[in-house]
């Protein structure tokens, strides 16, 4: 390090450890930028689109890019472009919302499997794997009959089979750490449960939790698309990368860059979050915050 | 570790009363009747009585239920409406192809993911570890039917390496294999990314643990701890994720076989539901969260196994 | 060091390099199954693949579950009389040496002499036709084409091979549907009785050219030779069926040489024709299916003829044609399509759009704003591209649609009574299509009144409709019967319960290597193909 730093360790702040820590890994500036990126491009998406998303010209369908359109066209002449623009909103909400719910719950109820008694352990394992175990285009179904078919549905059904794959990794994180000699000791001074649980665990079984939620946004558009191939997505003509995805599907023998469109924005996506995500991770994890400085 | 034993079965066999239960009560709640499906304006309101009365879909929920774990229990997992043939015989019959298929897929995952992923943490923050990462979370993010469809038309119409269509010959051995190559790397290549940046980040981890550092300061060579201690250690959220895996990999194998024209039990399920076939979706579903929760408890002892530290808690 | 790796139990040894000993060996294998040729289909011309769109479920007549069944049992089983391969429908004699209809109710017949029936079963007499065919019509086989014989009073046996179809009324029918389709297979009595008169894949006995050697569930059905078979010698050595759901997965077994024969997507036609497949041929078939919007005549807001005709008159037809069929399908006049008796010349309504019209017709319906319509579809892509294409003509008569998409265990009982119960009466605008065998009463049965709450999903009902229908089904002469059905379709239109969208079309791939046989809507008659 360049600088001379005479303040003492505590009192460096969170913020500037991870601002200097980030300045250093490329990787998690591009996945800031990324981040940035989609989400602007959600927030702002009916100011910057080119085109109408659901104008329809049949007479230019299924073009290649070019200058009017810059990802071509879909099987109705609608420029893709404004399309995968309009399609960042429903990928962010979608995915944002259910994933930090799911999380969330995950988090909590799989530290409470590994950490807390056995009957709770046990109990949690059957709520978790009586869930994974269900075909979820048959919860998909239930889901869509009682709500109909709308973006809560989507959200919902994401959630609720995500939940126990985050609650699984996260158990198995405690379970192990559980045992760790840190952990004894705290518990032999006196340390309450919540406090081992706030203050030890979580930081440690976060890492790998948030890595895994930041891979997972391609898996909820995959389900999104899946959904839309039921019919069980997007009311049409709404666009969405799922809806997208599907369309390029059908006409891939026609046009390659339907699903090129579909999946850039989904693998950028997916770059832009997991690199950061791995930045936080890094600054949240206490060993490699020492390793740091 | 008996005792352990026996309770996480129970605790399997629960967990399967109660999804399957879960299950029924959709069915039901959900409109659809299969002979609308699958005859259309073919299918006269007497018909579609005359089947509800042979599934038994007249009487009292409870009794339904409670006759269809009544006959499972003697193996009897009913018959399906449509070819008249036991459920068990159809999915037996399809398993096989999908078992192969998901372990084929783990194969491709692990092989690629696995040394990825080592070979990064070992190589932190050099350009190979970065252009790795944008590789392995790439992959995740291309969904399995566009790789499907893509690996069928690069090798199987442009190359002509690998066959594009069915399973294969029966019993010849070098022909089924060939069959499933293509599909199984559909399949697993989404988990290729996954693996290789969990068991980077837990390697990273383990690798900057105390009893890491002392092997160090004694002089082992850098190959010897990656190998010997870090990725012992660094296998357990692997398994744990394997466990998970196992379960995506069966939603995952439904667009293999749909797209390689495959038979299998992903594609069985999900043509049953969608033509509400009740016998065949409950004899599926059952038999599948039965394998499911073996796996699953299977990767629960392995990580027990491999981790002395859950071990001795036993 | 090899002293430390020893003593640690359990660990993997993945070097660098073993693991591009692993990779090496897998490249090994890839390039091996290159050096290898697969066999492709120049390798053998006596085998003839073909793709089916979906499994066989169940071969017996009485029960099969789609037109699939019929392509198989074409081959390997016989009937009295088929359809003859072209673009018109006709049939030929096939196990009948003659069929004479000498009354309205009774048509006489002889059999050939010396068809058999494979494992030992014997001759095939005029009881096995007896049995065939009363078998369907007895309600106590519970078989879903109870109605392809429900005219026929019974089969009277005259001799050995001479017989007669005695029916309670006429039945014009006959001809063109019941006898030469599918429930026109004849099976053997002898055979049936053997096995408890129930079969699903396994036929106990075959009397045609081709004998089924296996079947393996979503995999594969292969037909061999029948040794029983004492006709013209069979064109191939085996035949197999490959059963793939997807489009795109066959055409693409196809390209890569796995296929002779099959069906492709309406999208891929044009790629087909402009870079073609080596050694290979496509050819466009019209098809029987139709498909038609249908507006509810009991919803709350559709209920006003007003409203129905201004939908009616606002979806461009032809819009949705280039857009969902890339051009390749015609306008539908009505439900019966060109070739069959009783197919329109044209409609009231021009298929072009009429914007302005519609929007006057709401005003006077009292929504002079435009209004919200509902519009409800099964999930396939080229029906939901047809909605979509619905939905933007509909904007421009100021009717804001709102699409609801399902997937078949649901939309195929939306309009059932017994399903959905008052839900019935909320659908506003479907998309329907299905498909018929080639007489017009099987299209018009559809739509009576008895089908309201069953089938008839608009809720359609007209008395004059139902008279015609019955009468059309026992009229003889075919030029009354052009203009009964014509009327019916007429009726059909002036209530604003339908547009009639398109019959939409088959597109076909083959090999240069065979000459296949299709029906007029492109349908493989599998016995008949021939090598080039």
């Amino acid at each position: 390090m360049n600088e001379v730093n005479t303040k003492p360790l505590k009192e460096r702040s969170a913020t500037r450890n991870l601002v200097s820590h980030l300045m250093k890994d490329r990787l998690a500036i591009i996945g800031l930028i990324l981040v940035i990126l989609v989400t602007s491009s959600a927030i702002l998406a009916p100011m910057i689109v080119p085109h109408n998303p659901n104008k329809i010209n049949v007479r230019n369908r299924l073009k290649g890019p070019s200058v009017e359109n810059w990802l071509g066209t879909d099987q109705l002449g609608r420029d893709v472009f404004s399309r995968v623009i309009v399609g960042s909103r429903i990928a962010l909400q979608v995915a944002l919302v259910s994933i930090a719910i799911a999380g969330s719950c995950g988090l909590l109820l799989g530290m409470m499997a590994g950490y807390g008694s056995k009957k709770l352990d046990g109990i949690l394992i059957i709520l978790f794997d009586t869930i994974r175990s269900f075909p979820t285009i048959m919860f998909a179904l239930a889901v869509v009959t009682l709500v109909g078919p709308s973006l809560n549905t989507i959200i919902l059904v994401v959630i609720v089979t995500s939940i126990p794959v985050y609650g699984r990794i996260v158990r198995t994180q405690t379970q192990a750490l559980k045992h760790n000699e840190f952990i004894l000791a705290e518990k032999a001074m006196g340390a309450s449960k919540l406090r081992i649980l706030g203050v030890h665990i979580l930081p440690n079984v976060i890492g790998p939790l948030l890595i895994i939620a930041s891979m997972d946004i391609p898996v909820v558009v995959t389900i999104e698309a899946g959904l839309s191939f039921l019919g069980l997505g997007v009311r049409p003509p709404t666009a969405s990368w799922g809806s997208i995805l599907n369309d390029g599907y059908a006409f891939i023998r026609n046009t390659p860059w339907l699903v090129i469109a579909g999946g850039a924005p989904l693998i950028l996506t997916t770059l832009g979050f997991t690199f950061f995500g791995e930045a936080l991770r890094d600054v949240f994890d206490p060993k490699l915050r020492q390793e740091v400085l | 570790m008996t005792y352990y034993l026996i309770k996480r079965l129970g605790v399997a066999a629960i967990t399967v009363v109660l999804a399957v239960s879960l299950l029924y009560g959709m069915i039901h709640a959900v409109p659809g009747d299969p002979l609308s499906v699958i005859l259309g304006p073919r299918a006269t309101p007497e018909m579609k009585a005359e089947l509800n009365k042979r599934m038994g879909l007249d009487k009292p929920f409870v009794i339904q239920l409670g006759t269809f774990f009544v006959n499972v229990l003697q193996g009897d997992l009913g018959i399906d409406v449509f070819s008249e043939k036991s459920v068990s015989e159809i999915f037996f019959g399809q398993l096989p192809f999908t078992v192969s298929l998901i372990f084929l897929a783990i194969g491709w995952s692990a092989l690629l993911g696995i040394p990825l992923g080592c070979y990064s943490a070992v190589r932190r923050n050099t350009l190979i570890d970065k252009l790795t990462g944008v590789f392995s979370v790439g992959t995740i993010a291309i969904p399995s039917f566009v790789v499907a469809l893509y690996s069928l038309l690069i090798f199987a119409v442009w190359l002509k390496w690998l066959p594009a269509i069915g399973a294969g010959k029966e019993g010849d051995f070098m022909d089924r294999l060939s069959h499933l190559l293509l599909p199984s790397f559909a399949v697993g290549l989404g988990w290729v990314g996954y693996l290789a940046r969990l068991v980077r980040a837990s390697m990273l981890e383990v690798l900057g643990e105390n009893h890491i550092r002392t092997a160090r300061a004694f002089g082992l060579k850098e190959s010897t701890i990656v190998l010997g201690y870090a990725l012992r250690l660094a296998i357990l959220p692997t398994v744990a994720l394997l466990g998970v895996g196992i379960g995506n990999m069966l939603s995952g194998a439904v667009f293999a076989e749909i797209v390689f024209a495959r038979p299998g039990v992903g594609k069985l399920i999900y043509d049953s539901v969608i033509t509400r076939n009740y016998p065949l979706v409950m004899g599926s579903v059952i038999m599948t969260t039965i394998l499911f929760v073996l796996f699953t408890t299977v990767a629960d002892l392995i990580s027990a196994f491999l981790d002395p530290r859950i071990r001795e808690n036993l | 060091m090899s002293k430390s790796k020893k003593t640690e139990p359990g660990y993997q040894q993945i070097t660098r390099r073993r693991f591009v000993q692993l990779s090496t060996a897998t490249t090994a294998i890839l390039m091996g199954e290159a050096a290898f040729p697969r066999t492709s289909w120049s390798a053998d011309r006596n085998i003839l693949r073909i793709r089916l769109y979906s499994d066989i479920l169940n071969l017996d007549p009485a029960f099969i579950k789609s037109k699939n069944e019929d392509i198989v049992n074409g081959c390997t089983q016989n009937k009295l009389i088929a359809f003859k391969p072209g673009n018109k429908w006709e049939w030929g004699l096939q196990a009948a040496e003659y069929m004479k209809q000498v009354s309205p109710t009774r048509i006489e017949f002889k059999l050939k002499e010396g068809i058999m029936f494979s494992g030992g079963f014997g001759e095939m007499t005029t009881e096995d036709v007896k049995y065939s065919y009363e078998r369907i019509a007895d309600p106590k086989t519970k078989s879903p084409y109870v109605s392809d014989w429900s005219l026929m009073e019974k089969i009277e046996i005259i001799d050995k091979y001479k017989g007669a179809i005695v029916l309670s009324k006429p039945f014009a029918p006959l001809w063109m549907t019941s006898l030469p389709g599918s429930s026109g297979t004849i099976v053997s009595k002898k055979a049936m009785m053997s096995v408890g008169e129930k079969f699903t894949t396994a036929p106990p006995t075959f009397s045609g050219p081709y004998m089924i050697k296996e079947w393996k569930a979503k995999q594969v059905t292969v037909l061999v030779q029948n040794p029983a078979w004492t006709g013209p010698k069979p064109e191939f050595k085996e035949i197999q069926f490959y059963p793939i759901d997807d489009e795109k997965t066959a055409e693409i077994g196809f390209e890569a040489g796995d296929l002779d024969f099959t069906r492709i997507s309406v999208s891929s036609y044009e790629m087909f024709k402009t870079n073609p497949v080596e050694n290979s041929n496509v050819v466009n078939k019209p098809s029987l299916y139709y498909s038609w919007l249908g507006i509810n005549a009991e919803n709350p807001v559709t209920k006003d003829i007003r409203v129905r005709k201004a939908v009616q008159m606002a979806v461009d037809i032809n819009d949705v044609l280039e857009a969902a069929y890339f051009g390749m399908a015609k306008p539908a006049t009505g439900i019966i399509p060109p070739g069959l008796i009783g197919h329109r010349e044209k409609t009231i309504n021009p298929p072009k759009a009429n914007p302005a019209g519609a929007k006057k017709l709401l005003a006077e319906a009292g929504y002079p704003d435009g209004l919200d319509l509902t519009l409800d579809c099964l999930n396939k892509t080229t029906i939901i591209t047809q909605a979509q294409v619905i939905q933007s003509s509909l904007a421009e008569a100021g009717i804001r649609l709102k699409v609801n998409v399902h997937e078949s265990g649901q939309f195929w009982v939306l309009g059932s009574e017994k399903e959905m119960k008052e839900k019935v009466k909320n659908i506003q605008l479907i998309t329907n299509r299905f498909s018929s065998q080639p007489d017009p009463y099987w299209y018009t049965m559809w739509f009576v009144t008895e089908q309201v709450g069953v089938w008839n999903w608009e809720r359609f009902s007209n008395a004059e409709f139902d008279k015609l229908h019955a009468e059309a089904a026992i009229e003889v002469d075919p030029a009354k019967r052009d203009k009964m059905y014509q009327r019916m379709q007429d009726l059909m239109e002036e209530s604003g319960c339908y547009r009639f969208i398109t019959h939409e079309s088959a597109p076909t791939i083959y090999r240069n290597s065979i000459i296949p046989a299709m029906d007029p809507e492109g349908v493989p008659i599998v016995r008949h193909f021939k090598k080039a």
